[in-house]
């Protein structure tokens, strides 16, 4: 196909199923932005001090529930799906295979989603008797109604189709192009979801086991350290599965709005590689504190936390050096002097760049957070919750609305209403962040508590340093009010491009890297070769702490109640006839198994 | 595979912060001997405490000379025993654990931090100088009144702690 | 045919034989690894170690 061709071509045009995909990911994906900042809002409000007359203190944790699932489980996910769904498609230059298993995956995501939400929304009322108070960590032994972790369920399982579609989309073209190396934006995406197999696989088996059972009263207690591990197992990589699409916006598109070219492909590969090997290894190091885990495992994981920097800042040096590429086709001299001959009117590419700042702040207070002792100083104070605003909150949320405004377009040829709002917003974002976040990381150095709808307490006052307790609050409130008026800019420019009308010319290209694929050794895109290595690496790093806490503990703790935040008459009926029926089938295959043994061992002896 | 020198010297660089801040936690476990909670102590039934004559009574007791334990539990929605009362310039080991849901020990502006996990108990041993009064926070969300959970310790000179435990009041 | 990130390097801009050097990258990032071990020495070696209560065992 001729560049010529290819520029005046648009996704919609040329894969108009696949558009429509990607549109309704976006829309599932901005109408939780929505939910998640209006809870934002409330939240940042009330946890200041400045206004905490929307709602009761004991409210806020539904709001918090609301907040951190909304926004870290469905804004990123949808959003990841549908720019998934373009890259791969997009790169491979070929449709999906079958349009339908796409739709049953993005109905199965948004029904999961559906049900968690509606479990934590109803915690605002009375009327209905449910409510899943349990943030987005749901540690046992708090309980969530049992629809709150079968929705979680139902949303992995979704997400592990959508997966398989790509998987297969890439088998297909493969038939087609058997010498071919892989597209690096499909390469990003194989690599990715490898690393959400094996790292979600964790939380299912945490859900399917053990919490979703419990809910419905079939299984008595939990081991509460053993589904704390199962949930960190997942809980690290998923940071990075928030962080990758915005990787993969990096390294693939930004280069191209500034004029550049990606500096290095095969090094872009050795960096999905070094993630994939080394995202999930790492989940202890959110436990350095926890009683239960021997010292030794801490240290393992901070060993492959500390290392795991690696992939992140070499992305830092070969995205910038893109960028100044870009920068020097365009005329821009000197050391520093190039940084004014960028595009920085572009909302796409001063809301990318601006994330990317953000994100190198935040690789300090991770250092930090990564620190095995020097986690006493800073763990669950909100100092994390100011770290990961940075990270997800900024690097991936930012980089999200910034390449909105250059995906749109072409999945709707729809031009963007407004470029001028469009740059007002990604530079309001930045300026409620650097607010709101900075003061967060101070309060946290003070030892103010993350996750606390009134951090003052009675009985004491918080030192001075850094500014005063009340002086950070006011300045985390005026942060996360541009925060939120930041989001309702992005919406409502949003809103308003949906209603402008179509047009052609609004596609773009992305340029080769300067030093492409051919220079990236064959064994890069040898998957199993990775699956392998990441799945020793997983084995090494969890199967002695799992086995320790197991024996230790035992499978259903050591004694643990349970303490749900609702109480539902069905459930517990449903619960008395279940029960029973369980410990029936129990006994019923305990016999049929003693009968296999007596006969299997009988035969062995004979 | 080509890699442009410039990155091969960011690489270099980017290994030596690596080791670096490696090299600093280590330092830090050595020299000053910072130690991490970990799996010391064996697990308990949370929903039998009171068997438990660690935690059947939340207290400080002396067990040498300058060395103190503290039994603490932590609860839906307060620490026991509060305050916590040590005296002065000395060694005191604390052994927290939880008798429903997760929560938190922090007190507030110190590196005395750790999780209070039902079903295990956490271990942390600190050195306590001049007299002071500290705040102890809960810091992981454990229900709806989690805001209001919070604790005391308090420092005291050795005068004042030998007066009340003549009096009975801390035994 | 995959689209084309993947396609040999056109003439236009490539720079031809002479190979890109990003010097300002190498200057930016150098200003970042200071900033990074100057702000890790002061959180470390006098915010944390110097805090109250360390945990020694």
């Amino acid at each position: 196909m001729s560049d010529a061709l290819e520029a005046e071509e648009t996704f919609l045009d040329r894969f108009p199923e696949e558009a429509k995909v990607v549109r309704s990911a976006f829309l599932g994906s901005f109408l939780a932005l929505t939910l998640g900042a209006i809870f934002g809002i409330i939240q940042t409000l009330h946890r200041t001090g400045l206004f905490r007359g929307l709602i009761d203190s004991t409210d806020y944790y539904t709001v918090l529930t609301a907040h951190g699932v909304f926004l870290v489980i469905s804004f990123t996910v949808f959003f990841l799906v549908g720019l998934f769904t373009w890259a791969v498609v997009r790169s491979l230059d070929r449709p999906l295979v079958d349009i339908r298993i796409t739709w049953t995956w993005y109905v199965l995501m948004a029904g999961g989603m559906t049900m968690t939400g509606i479990s934590i929304l109803a915690g605002f009322t009375d009327a209905i008797d449910m409510s899943a108070d349990v943030l987005y960590t749901f540690y046992a032994p708090l309980q969530a109604h049992p629809l709150f972790y079968t929705g979680l369920a139902v949303f992995i399982v979704g997400s592990w189709l959508a997966g398989a579609d790509w998987f297969r989309t890439w088998l297909a073209w493969r038939e087609d192009n058997p010498d071919e190396r892989i597209p690096l934006q499909t390469f990003m995406v194989l690599t990715t979801m490898i690393m959400w197999y094996i790292a979600s696989s964790a939380v299912a088996a945490s859900v399917l086991i053990f919490l979703l059972p419990w809910s419905l009263g079939l299984i008595e207690s939990v081991n509460p350290t053993l589904t704390r591990t199962l949930f960190w197992f997942f809980g690290h990589p998923v940071v990075y599965f928030w962080l990758m699409p915005a990787y993969l916006l990096w390294y693939t598109v930004l280069p191209s709005i500034a004029g550049g070219r990606l500096f290095s492909d095969p090094l872009a590969r050795v960096v999905f590689v070094l993630f994939l090997l080394l995202s999930t290894p790492v989940g202890i190091h959110h436990q350095y504190l926890d009683p239960g885990i021997a010292e030794g495992f801490k240290f393992i994981s901070m060993t492959n936390t500390m290392f795991l920097l690696l992939p992140s800042l070499l992305t830092a040096f070969t995205v910038v050096a893109s960028v100044e590429y870009g920068a020097r086709q365009r005329g821009g001299t000197g050391i520093f002097g190039w940084l004014r001959s960028l595009p920085w009117r572009d909302p796409a590419f001063t809301g990318m760049m601006l994330a990317g700042l953000m994100f190198a702040a935040g690789g300090f207070s991770g250092m930090v957070n990564a620190g095995m002792n020097i986690n006493y100083m800073i763990h669950n104070t909100i100092w994390v919750p100011g770290h990961f605003h940075l990270t997800v909150g900024t690097a991936v949320a930012l980089t999200f609305m910034a390449a909105t405004y250059w995906l749109w377009p072409q999945i709707t040829n729809k031009p963007v209403y407004s470029r001028q709002i469009g740059l007002f917003q990604v530079v309001l974002w930045f300026i409620g962040m650097a607010l709101m976040s900075n003061a967060m990381h101070a309060q946290g150095l003070l030892g103010v508590p993350r996750r606390t709808a009134e951090p003052e307490y009675s009985g004491f006052d918080y030192p001075v340093a850094f500014g005063g307790f009340e002086e950070l609050n006011v300045q985390i409130a005026i942060g996360g009010t541009l925060l939120f008026l930041s989001t309702v800019l992005f919406i409502g420019n949003l809103v308003l491009t949906m209603g402008n009308p179509r047009v052609s010319g609004l596609a773009e290209t992305i340029r080769p890297a300067l030093s492409g694929p051919d220079d990236a050794p064959e064994v890069l895109d040898d998957l199993r070769i990775w699956v392998g290595i990441a799945v020793t690496l997983v084995v090494l790093a969890y199967a002695l702490p799992l086995a320790a806490i197991i024996n230790d503990g035992g499978l259903l703790g050591p004694g643990v109640g349970t303490y749900p935040v609702w109480i539902d008459a069905t459930v517990g009926a449903l619960a008395e006839v279940a029960v029973p029926a369980a410990w029936a089938l129990v006994d019923a295959l305990a016999f049929l198994g003693a009968r296999l043994l007596d006969a299997a061992t009988s035969g062995v002896v004979a | 595979m080509h890699i442009h020198a410039y990155e091969k010297i960011w690489l270099a660089f980017a290994i030596v912060l690596i080791l670096l801040l490696l090299g600093s936690v280590t330092y830090g476990a050595v020299g000053p001997g910072v130690a991490m909670v970990a799996d010391s102590e064996a697990q308990i039934d949370a929903n039998a405490l009171d068997e438990d004559d660690r935690f059947a009574e939340p207290r400080v007791e002396q067990v040498g000379e300058n060395e103190y334990e503290a039994y603490v539990v932590a609860y839906q929605f307060g620490f026991e025993p509060s305050p916590i009362v040590v005296p002065e310039n000395s060694t005191v080991t604390f052994q927290i654990t939880s008798r429903d849901v997760i929560h938190g020990f922090e007190v507030a502006g110190t590196n005395a931090n750790t999780m209070a996990v039902p079903g295990e108990v956490a271990e942390i041993t600190v050195e306590v100088s001049e007299p002071r009064e500290y705040g102890i926070v809960c810091n992981e969300y454990c229900g709806a009144g989690h805001h209001a959970m919070e604790g005391k310790l308090h420092v005291v000179s050795e005068e004042e702690f030998a007066e009340m435990n003549e009096g009975g009041e801390n035994e | 045919m995959s689209r084309t990130e993947t396609a040999g390097a056109p003439a236009d801009d490539a720079g031809g034989d002479e190979e890109f050097d990003p010097v300002g990258t190498l200057a930016l990032i150098a200003v970042y690894f200071a900033i990074l071990v100057i702000a890790w020495v002061y959180i470390y070696y006098i915010e944390f170690l110097g805090r109250d209560l360390v945990v020694v065992g």
